[in-house]
């Protein structure tokens, strides 16, 4: 499992990058240090929501013109501006959603074990197999949202609140809660 | 949506990712970078490029077909305007999320001072709560903020609302565009040392807004200024206020205020206007000129019968004076009538009104003790009755000349009073009908528009709504080109509808708008703004659009909004 999250940012990172936004405003050419650092990350997010690799790769390239049309629109909001871009690809998934009229779920069997553990349950095969059935049919999808950022992505309350727009405390009570609602299912 | 599961697909790595990079090709692609001078994008030149050659070729078959007389300088005017009216477009879809559309017109914030480290519990005009946890602020880089912050609120409860902040009141739902109905927006910012602040992490603020809508059928949702979009964060809480708020709850839950309809001052007005109608009448008919008195018909003497000559007063008997040659003849009735009477010289002979008064009198007849009561009727005989009919005839031909007038003169009378009645009649039928209407409507608004509170938590500051995404009103379609009086196309881009039966503002997009509709069984009108301006289509024009092409004209509001409860009481809201 590839580590997706470079998204944790101090204060002073926070800054520098708003400078480089800024700068970028102004001269289009200044965009090239955020398309390095975020691209994998934007790519990552779009493949782990799409079938084909080749659409995951012309969808980021989308998000990153998308985001150099729109830059001057940009307010900094005290978060990462990855977050930004994250929702841009949101948007840029949900058009490929409707275009084929179905939505890819890619699930790692490590993330669903994960789940499973935080449930408190040790019948990990047993499970296994329901919750795929369930996460493939019938989840809503906001709750889908949560679980792929938790498990399979494996990020943190904190992004997923950040890209997802609540708080970190929000996101936490929100999975938990996802959880509980599987494990009544699944028994 | 149907969904598709890969389970453990493999994983690409970071180094295929990374040669995949190509940032010069997104540079070329980019095609609008930092908003840069319209006529330096290549959009705009492909623009102008398009529709001067659609112009052209539209002056070229005109001018083939038709034998127009379109100049050089009508081609260059057309294609001028054509590049106005994209740049114009172009400028308006560059605009802000939220764009007021009316310079200086819009909802007031009301400012509350916020102690950071205490929090505070704020009532909003509305009668909305708004309760701040302590150390709710934070400043850009996260830190919790001490001292007096600013927390500026407003609300947003009908279309003038909606409309005059520019807060935009469409959804796109994953590509589906629908159109909100509101059961109230508020905005929320904090401000300390005139800059704008965050909330804190892991804070958040309770509001209870007042709305006028109690339905669960709306969600919740924030404002993402980026995106241009709504977020949904899913449900707020209805909470039924303890007391009854709609005056109309009000009045029809106590008995002594159950409206009388005829004890309404409008209706009350009309009831009084109907008796002085009623006295005006009488008064006129009353002032007529009276007709001369109705001559009485002389009766000629009948064959047999005996009469008796007696001269009478004039002055008592004014009626028996009217012809010469009077005589009384005795009456059937005089059973003890003898005709020896007539051989006596009476000492006396008296004579008095009748039971049939002006037809018959009594005589009274006198000798010593003797004394003779005879019913007798005037009469005339021979040629004292020929003549005493010629006068009768020019007399009653007199009298029915000014009984005729008078006839007419009280029908006419008559007729006005009749009319004059039936509109007061009509006026109060209206009455009754408004009051039964409104009534009917009240019990129906009372089901969904009873106040409530509305419960939602914010984490960060902006614009929430409590909305219900609903389609455009439908009935009647049409394609339509806004134009002002002077038959000028109006320089638009948003037409917004307002539908009184709902509580949203339907926008519309561009002129010619390519496809408005509305119900045409609800009170309708359009609202626009060119260069600041606002336009209006009336409700009653709404009447004359039945469908398919339509040119649309709209007035001009020429008076100034100083509120928006000024714009408010002119639009009856």
């Amino acid at each position: 499992m590839i580590e997706t999250s470079k998204y944790h940012a101090t204060q002073t990172d926070l800054a520098n990058e708003q400078a480089i936004v800024e700068a970028a405003k102004k001269d289009p050419a200044k965009f090239a240090s955020l398309y390095d650092k975020y691209y994998e990350q934007i790519f990552r997010y779009i493949y782990q929501r799409v079938d084909d690799k080749e659409q995951a790769f012309d969808a980021t390239q989308q998000v990153f013109i998308k985001a150099m049309e729109s830059i001057y629109k940009y307010e900094f909001r005290g978060v990462p501006f990855a977050s930004w871009l994250y929702r841009i690809a949101s948007s840029e998934v949900n058009n490929i959603y409707r275009a084929q009229k179905q939505r890819t779920v890619n699930i790692d069997s490590v993330g669903v074990y994960g789940m499973i553990e935080e449930m408190e349950e040790t019948k990990i095969d047993k499970y296994h197999d329901k919750i795929v059935d369930i996460i493939g049919q019938e989840l809503p999808e906001d709750e889908l949202q949560l679980i792929e950022m938790r498990f399979f992505e494996k990020r943190s309350f904190k992004e997923i609140g950040e890209i997802l727009e609540i708080t970190e405390n929000n996101a936490k009570v929100k999975t938990y809660r996802i959880l509980e609602k599987l494990k009544k299912i699944i028994k | 949506m149907k969904r598709k599961v890969n389970i453990n697909r493999p994983e690409i790595s970071s180094a295929e990712i990374a040669k995949r990079k190509n940032f010069d090709s997104v540079l070329k692609q980019t095609t609008n970078v930092g908003a840069k001078p319209l006529i330096k994008k290549p959009w705009f030149l492909s623009s102008v490029v398009a529709v001067t050659i659609a112009i052209v070729t539209t002056v070229v078959f005109l001018n083939k077909n038709n034998k127009t007389d379109l100049t050089v300088a009508d081609i260059k005017d057309q294609v001028a305007d054509s590049l106005a009216l994209a740049e114009f477009y172009k400028a308006e879809e560059a605009k802000p999320c939220i764009a007021p559309p009316i310079k200086g017109l819009n909802v007031h914030y009301t400012t509350f001072k916020v102690i950071a480290e205490k929090g505070a519990s704020l009532e909003y005009k509305t009668g909305s709560k708004i309760r701040i946890p302590k150390n709710a602020f934070a400043d850009e880089n996260g830190n919790i903020l001490k001292g007096e912050v600013e927390l500026r609120y407003r609300e947003f409860h009908d279309a003038v609302d909606f409309f005059v902040s520019g807060i935009p009141m469409t959804y796109d739902s994953a590509g589906v565009k629908y159109q909100f109905e509101s059961a109230g927006m508020v905005e929320v910012l904090a401000y300390q040392n005139g800059k704008q602040v965050n909330m804190a992490p892991k804070k958040a603020i309770d509001i209870e807004m007042a709305s006028n809508y109690k339905g669960t059928e709306y969600n919740f949702y924030k404002l993402d200024t980026v995106a241009n979009n709504w977020s949904c964060l899913g449900k707020d809480k209805v909470v039924p206020k303890a007391a009854p708020a709609s005056p109309v709850f009000e009045a029809l839950s106590e008995p002594t205020d159950v409206l009388v309809v005829e004890d309404t001052p409008a209706y009350a007005t009309i009831e009084k206007k109907k008796n002085e109608a009623s006295k005006e009448k009488v008064t006129q008919i009353a002032a007529l000129p009276k007709p001369i008195a109705e001559p009485v018909k002389p009766a000629q003497v009948k064959k047999g019968k005996y009469t008796f000559n007696i001269e009478v007063d004039a002055k008592e008997f004014p009626e028996l004076s009217v012809y010469k040659g009077l005589l009384f003849e005795v009456g059937d009735e005089n059973v003890n009538f003898n005709k020896s009477m007539y051989d006596i010289t009476w000492d006396e002979a008296m004579i008095k009104e009748g039971m049939k008064v002006g037809a018959n009198y009594n005589l009274t007849l006198v000798k010593g003790l003797k004394k003779y009561d005879l019913v007798v009727y005037p009469v005339f005989e021979g040629k004292n009755y020929e003549t005493a009919m010629q006068t009768y005839q020019e007399k009653f031909s007199k009298y029915k000349v000014t009984l005729d007038k008078r006839i007419a003169e009280e029908k006419r009378i008559e007729e006005v009073y009749q009319a004059k009645v039936a509109e007061f009649k009509r006026q109060q039928e209206a009455i009754v009908k408004a009051n039964e209407e409104r009534a009917a409507n009240e019990f129906k608004q009372m089901e969904t528009t009873q106040k409530v509170m509305r419960s939602f938590t914010v984490s960060s500051f902006g614009v929430y709504n409590c909305d219900n995404p609903s389609a455009y009103p439908t009935g009647v379609v049409c394609f339509a080109t806004i134009k002002n009086d002077l038959n000028t196309n109006l320089m638009c881009y948003s037409v917004y509808l307002v539908d009184k039966g709902k509580n949203g503002l339907f926008t519309f997009y561009q002129n010619p708008v390519t496809r408005l509709s509305f119900n045409p069984k609800s009170k309708n009108m359009l609202w626009t703004v060119e260069h600041g301006v606002l336009y209006w289509l009336k409700p009653e024009q709404f009447n004359s659009i039945n469908g398919g092409t339509k040119e649309l004209v709209m007035k001009k509001v020429d008076q100034k909004f100083e509120t928006v409860e000024d714009m408010k009481a002119y639009f009856n809201f």
